[in-house]
């Protein structure tokens, strides 16, 4: 019985060990799989590039780049009003809109800061919600056609 | 019958949403010369916040609709003036130095942006400055003084006004003195903080 067994398994070696044919390309098939770039690679390289162009676009920001007459300036406007309960900055630059820039006082000293790009502006204060105060610190304005008085700002773009 | 309702619904849609807080009489003026001066290339925002200003301050319908007219047509003056490669800043300023009296002819200083300098020619005007000294004075400085010293100039003007100083003598003599070149010497534009009006 052992013996049957023998020869049946020195059969299946010697099958085993029958030599394959292969296809003699296979080699070079093989080489070529390996050094040929991942497809992901190849999808990976143009978005790392992308995505470096746009950083560099938002750090360097050319947009907002502009000529010195395109330069907002950053102003603060200040009343003195001890009995005020309350100070609004109003002009062309809010339309004309109290709720937009109120003022916050220390001591009744008001004051608030706004950035404006170049241009001329008339504003005033409303003291109280009621009360018309142009800026004792600027300009007035000429054309008062309101009957109320105003002030004038103007922000320069050459080296102002 | 059908275009025209779609023609109104358009131009209500066009209207600017800031103007509804003028009552609809009103508003239906001022937005007829707000697109009339947008047909003709003028600035529309100076427009819009004069009528706004005029809304905040509880102005009279009618008289609103005479302010933002008044603006519109001197606007097409200072551009007649400036040119029409004027920047809408300039525009506002040059309307600001006509009112305050100047002639056209200041209004071709050789000094782009002329928004400060016709500013500054207005503010003199505002503060007692007879408009042609101011705009003797704007016409000395604006070609070699930078806008901070055309600022400076005026602030200084003011000043000597207010310690009793006539208002003419003040100009002249300060322009005389070269203010500019002093404050051309000394200044340095240094970090970034809020500067006063």
């Amino acid at each position: 019985m052992f013996e049957q067994e023998d020869d049946i398994v020195e059969r299946v070696i010697q099958q085993l060990r029958r030599p394959v044919a292969i296809d003699p390309a296979m080699d070079a098939r093989v080489m070529q799989a390996i050094t040929a770039p991942r497809p992901s690679q190849r999808r990976v390289w143009p978005w790392l590039a992308a995505a470096a162009l746009l950083g560099a676009v938002m750090f360097w920001r050319p947009w907002s780049r502009g000529s010195d007459a395109e330069r907002p300036d950053i102003l603060q406007f200040v009343l003195v009003a001890p009995h005020a309960n309350s100070v609004s900055l109003v002009g062309d630059f809010n339309d004309w809109d109290p709720k937009r820039s109120p003022m916050r006082t220390a001591n009744g000293i008001w004051a608030t800061v706004v950035q404006l790009a170049p241009g001329r502006y008339r504003y005033a204060f409303l003291v109280n919600g009621v009360e018309w105060r142009a800026d004792p610190g600027a300009p007035t304005a000429l054309d008062d056609e309101f009957g109320t008085p105003s002030s004038v700002v103007t922000v320069g773009g050459k080296g102002s | 019958m059908i275009l025209a309702v779609l023609l109104i619904v358009a131009q209500i849609g066009a209207q600017d949403p800031r103007l509804d807080r003028l009552d609809p009489d009103t508003r239906a003026q001022v937005t007829v010369v707000v697109d009339s001066a947008r047909r003709v290339g003028l600035p529309a925002e100076p427009l819009i916040q004069r009528a706004l200003e005029g809304a905040t301050k509880g102005a009279p319908g009618p008289r609103i609709v005479t302010a933002v007219r008044r603006l519109s047509t001197d606007l097409g003056t200072a551009r007649a003036a400036l040119g029409d490669e004027a920047s809408a800043p300039e525009l506002e300023a040059g309307v600001a130095a006509l009112r305050a009296g100047a002639t056209p002819q200041v209004h071709g200083v050789r000094r782009p942006p002329l928004t400060m300098a016709l500013s500054v020619l207005a503010d003199l005007v505002a503060s007692g400055v007879p408009a042609d000294s101011a705009a003797a004075a704007v016409l000395a400085l604006a070609p070699k003084a930078r806008d901070a010293d055309l600022v400076e100039f005026r602030r200084t003007v003011e000043r000597d006004i207010a310690l009793g100083a006539p208002p003419a003598a003040a100009t002249s003599t300060r322009v005389n003195a070269g203010a500019v070149d002093i404050y051309s010497a000394g200044s340095n534009p240094g970090p970034a903080r809020p500067r006063r009006p």
